[in-house]
């Protein structure tokens, strides 16, 4: 009985919760003439899949699955740097002793908190010298560098949840730091990163500013920026593309919750949030 | 005070530093790159063209990039402020001075005639490029400001299409019937007291411009009182749209009350037409504005220009580029009328000569307007982004009974003339 | 344990007698490498140029001007349209933080009550939303859905918060995770002592997920204060209409980029990050008085 009204429950939540997607799919596959004059309606009645294979063609020469290599490519790289270089930092924060432990893990804070708009000119100034601009280097390289101090914090979180037994175990055994890191931590810590790698993977496949900036070849871009190029409010814009490429960019990040979504909870759960 | 100098002068060589990057050359070639807005039929036809001049000249290398309309300009200013300005630039007009007041834009002048072929070209459109006796651009192309409208709701209302001749009183009256034969349903015309654009050409109407050749405003407070109060009057009249759709404007077609099949008539550009005709295909026409003297008001407005940068280190190829696209014959034939009338006369004729859909509509409008169109004024002084969209604001606050016109008024003054100090 | 130490961690319990004791303060450094190596590079020397900016007259393309604490004193003094961004801002991170949070919490709780298989469906339906982020095709379906809304000074700013409760996946996903912590054995015992649903939850889960609750009230607080992109998709970048869903970083970004004053820019941008350190620290301050942690019971 009680089980009957949570699912009613859930479901009805998720009909309220799922309606703009379905707006979406469903204007992804109607004309937009029809769109524009139905535009709450969710059936409009006539149904095309031209936006789709609109999308699929692509824009500025280049075809969707360009768009597609290079999201994956950026997403990936992203997911690689934030996880090896934000548990490298946590595992210090968190495990280590050294003198400006306190101080230096405050600024990691501290940096979250500053609009990046005006960093991001220096920034450019940065990799600009280096001659990194339209490369995948700018937007891969600050996460091998743990720049996103938010899974900084996150890891630490779940590391000072692992008993200190163990790495005095270790220490017994003969492993330094580096090897307790190695065949300790990091084992210990595998859902804090499955964690940190969903939250990056989606992140990154949605951000489209520091893609915009810095790179500019069409054959670089991602799906964020290729979903752009549909749309101009000096020209005619191809709505029907647009939508369906929205649609099917979700597809990859959809799977990828799908695929490591059980270690996401099992990840933030021992995260140690609580005590 | 000795603090600031030290760190001022080491961030300055870090941004002078910055500030010299640029083509590089490799084997020979010259590379430069050349950016644009718009869709992507222009980014199919462009290419094309570029490929064409790299084949007429084998030691120049164009790389090229672009975005749409809103996105073009934040990544522009931030190549150029990062030291990675590209060589080539398409402009919009009310950019022009924001970028070339910098001094980022190369001064064009010793090539107007020169190696930028201008023979075939209304020479009074050349000067829309110009800027305190400077050509910091080119005009790529021409638009005017329109009245968008649909013709089967003025035959339903049993009212007259908009020809020259017609007053704002007439537009009122027309527009009030329309409403009223669709029993409010559809506006008879899009609010029009926001937008700039309108107020350009409405005060041009009346012997006024929108800023003197200094850069100051050519209007007083009075004139924009009697503007507000027009769009009022329209209100009051149940001619217009209401409150709540006065907002999105400046936005693509699809969100404008046009866009939308809220409104009968709409004023906007004719280059903007092939964006109405995606939404509503084949059901709008374009029309001259209403006008209480002999003067139009609207005039040949670049609708694109193209500038060179100042720090390019290849100009000679730059410029070669800019002539090719506005004067190459080959060029005008794939470039077609994309970016709109093109500014080489012959170029346009021959373009004219077959075209089709809404570019037709388009060179239509232009040509039974053409004798009325005055010449551009000076490009908008830096400070005009910002007052454009002041405009807009405060004639909200004015719809939504936030604010009386008078206090609209003054507030708009106060804030315009900081933002053109 | 104790979230506040956690973010100004504690000293550590001293390493087992016999360890060198100068070799893991080395090797500390070796694991913090790239990280100082992005943080110097990539962090602090932009944040040093920014800060420096915000004492500058600043156009983007010529060398700044130094003009000392010109653009603090119009900031505070002579700009309404600043001052107007402020009380977006604030009356956003009032409405939506707790917003999202209680429809996140909401939906964990009844989660929380399936098992297995139903509720990894369910998990995952409640986060699509959080999938789509902020993109083009979003913003006008919130457009088409909320129509007049959009473009009505009193509701504008509501339909921005909606979309950002609406977005509620990440807090949703840590609550839950909190909520299967809670020993089932709590319950079990007040159930025998006869506590109701509403009892059992502001006796028991309330206090024992009050670590995750003010994990999520931290993190979302600090989002909202820098929202962006929700607020230029649905607004087309303007803020409009009438400025009433002006965020504070939207006019931060016009001013920067829009208006060619990144010197402002610079300088609204240490003011928001001093206020939101600000309040970070009051909100660890007020925790020891609300949050309660397991090892107290």
């Amino acid at each position: 009985m009680k089980r009957t009204a949570v699912f009613v429950l859930c479901v009805a939540g998720l009909g309220l919760v799922l309606y703009p997607i379905m707006w979406l799919v469903s204007a992804s596959l109607t004309p937009v003439e029809d769109l524009v004059a139905n535009l709450r309606s969710l059936f409009p009645g006539r149904i095309t899949a031209d936006g789709y294979a609109g999308a699929l063609e692509g824009a500025g020469g280049e075809s969707f699955w360009t768009f597609l290599g290079n999201s994956t490519i950026v997403a990936s790289g992203a997911v690689i740097g934030n996880v090896v270089s934000c548990s490298l930092a946590a595992y210090a924060f968190a495990r280590l002793r050294f003198r400006l432990s306190g101080p230096l893990f405050a600024f990691a804070l501290v940096t979250i908190m500053l609009p990046a708009h005006v960093t991001l000119i220096p920034q450019y100034v940065v990799f600009q010298q280096l001659e990194m601009i339209d490369t995948f280097v700018p937007l891969i390289l600050p996460k091998l560098l743990a720049t996103d101090a938010f899974f900084v914090f996150l890891m630490v979180q779940f590391m000072r949840g692992i008993p200190h037994e163990l790495d005095e175990a270790a220490k017994i055994d003969g492993c330094g730091p580096i090897r307790t890191y190695r065949y300790v931590v990091l084992p210990l810590s595998r859902p804090a990163m499955v964690t940190t790698a969903i939250f990056t993977f989606i992140w990154t496949w949605n951000d489209f500013f520091s893609q915009l900036i810095y790179l500019s070849s069409t054959e670089n871009y991602t799906i964020p920026m290729g979903l752009r190029l549909f749309i101009d409010q000096t020209s005619s814009s191809s709505y029907g593309p647009m939508f369906a490429m929205s649609v099917l960019s979700l597809v990859p990040i959809g799977l990828f919750f799908l695929a490591f979504q059980r270690f996401l909870v099992a990840g933030v759960a021992t995260t140690g949030l609580k005590g | 005070m000795k603090a600031h100098k030290v760190v001022g002068l080491v961030l300055g060589a870090v941004f002078l530093a910055s500030g010299c990057g640029g083509g590089s050359a490799s084997g020979g070639q010259t590379e430069i790159r050349f950016i644009w807005w718009g869709n992507d039929n222009r980014a199919k036809v462009t290419n094309e063209a570029v490929r064409l001049f790299e084949s007429r000249n084998t030691d120049i290398k164009v790389s090229t990039s672009f975005q749409n309309f809103q996105n073009y300009f934040e990544k522009l200013s931030t190549e150029i402020a990062g030291g990675n300005a590209p060589d080539v630039i398409q402009m919009d007009y009310r950019y022009l001075n924001e970028y070339a007041g910098r001094n980022v834009l190369l001064d064009l002048t010793p090539y107007v005639g020169k190696e930028i072929r201008t023979a075939d070209w209304d020479q009074g459109f050349i000067g829309s490029g110009k800027l305190r006796g400077k050509q910091v651009a080119m005009p790529l192309a021409q638009n005017s400001t329109t009245i968008v409208y649909d013709p089967k709701l003025f035959e339903a209302a049993g009212v007259k299409a908009p020809e020259i001749g017609w007053t704002w009183a007439d537009y009122k009256e027309t527009a009030a019937r329309i409403q009223a034969g669709t029993g409010g349903k559809i506006a008879g015309s899009t609010d029009f007291g926001g937008t700039e654009d309108v107020f350009e050409t409405w005060l041009r109407q009346r012997g006024k411009t929108l800023y003197t050749d200094d850069g100051k405003p050519g209007y007083t407070r009075d004139d924009l009182k009697a503007f507000w109060q027009l769009s009022k009057d329209f209100r009051d009249a149940k001619a217009t749209t209401p409150a709540e759709l006065v907002t999105t404007l400046n936005a693509g077609a699809e969100q404008t009350p046009m866009g939308k099949k809220l409104s009968a008539s709409e004023h906007s550009y004719d280059s903007l037409y092939g964006g109405y005709n995606t939404v509503r295909p084949d059901e709008l026409k374009l029309g001259p504005y209403p006008s209480d003297s002999k003067v139009l008001g609207s005039y040949r407005k670049p609708s694109q220009l193209i500038s060179a940068s100042a720090r390019t280190k290849n100009k000679e190829a730059a410029v070669k580029l800019i002539d090719f696209l506005l004067n190459d014959p080959d060029a005008g034939k794939i470039l077609g009328a994309n970016r709109g009338l093109p500014a080489n006369l012959k170029i346009r004729e021959a373009v004219a000569q077959n075209l089709s859909g809404a570019d037709k509509v388009v060179f239509e409008y232009q040509k039974s307007v053409d004798a009325k169109l005055g010449d551009a004024p000076a490009a908008p002084p830096k400070g005009d982004g910002a007052i454009y969209k002041l405009m807009q604001r405060k004639h909200e606050e004015i719809v939504f009974g936030r604010k009386t016109i008078d206090q609209a008024v003054e507030e708009f003054w106060r804030d315009a003339e900081e933002a053109l100090k | 344990m104790v979230l506040a130490e956690r973010v100004h961690p504690a000293p550590v319990k001293p390493v087992a007698e016999g360890a060198p004791p100068r070799r893991p303060r080395n090797v500390a450094y070796l694991f913090l490498g790239p990280w100082l190596l992005g943080a110097i590079g990539l962090t602090v020397a932009p944040m040093v140029v920014s800060l420096y900016l915000s004492f500058t007259d600043y156009d983007l393309f010529n060398s700044p001007r130094w003009i000392g604490l010109d653009n603090y004193l119009k900031l505070f003094g002579d700009d309404p349209r600043y001052l107007q961004s402020v009380g977006v801002t604030l009356r956003y991170v009032a409405w939506s933080v707790p917003m999202k949070l209680v429809l996140a919490l909401a939906v964990a709780l009844l989660l929380n009550s399936l098992r297995g298989k139903g509720q990894a469906f369910f998990r995952s339906a409640f986060y699509a939303p959080s999938l789509l982020g902020a993109s083009v095709g979003l913003a006008l379906a919130w457009r088409a859905i909320f129509d007049t809304w959009v473009d009505t000074p009193d509701h504008a700013l509501i339909t921005i918060v909606l979309l950002s409760a609406w977005q509620f996946g990440a807090p949703m996903v840590i609550f839950l995770a909190g909520l299967q912590q809670i020993p089932r054995d709590l319950f079990d015992a007040a159930a025998v002592d006869g506590a109701g649903w509403w009892r059992r939850l502001w006796s028991i889960t309330l206090p024992m997920l009050s670590p995750v609750l003010f994990f999520n009230l931290v993190l979302e607080t600090i989002h909202a204060f820098q929202a962006f992109t929700q607020a230029f998709v649905v607004s087309g970048g303007r803020g409009g209409p009438a400025d009433s869903t002006l965020f504070y970083t939207l006019y931060l970004y016009e001013r920067g980029f829009t208006e060619f004053r990144m010197g402002y820019a610079s300088a609204m941008a240490w003011v928001l990050l001093v206020a939101i350190a600000l309040i970070t620290a009051v909100l660890f301050r007020t925790s020891r008085y609300w949050v309660f942690y397991g090892d107290e019971r």
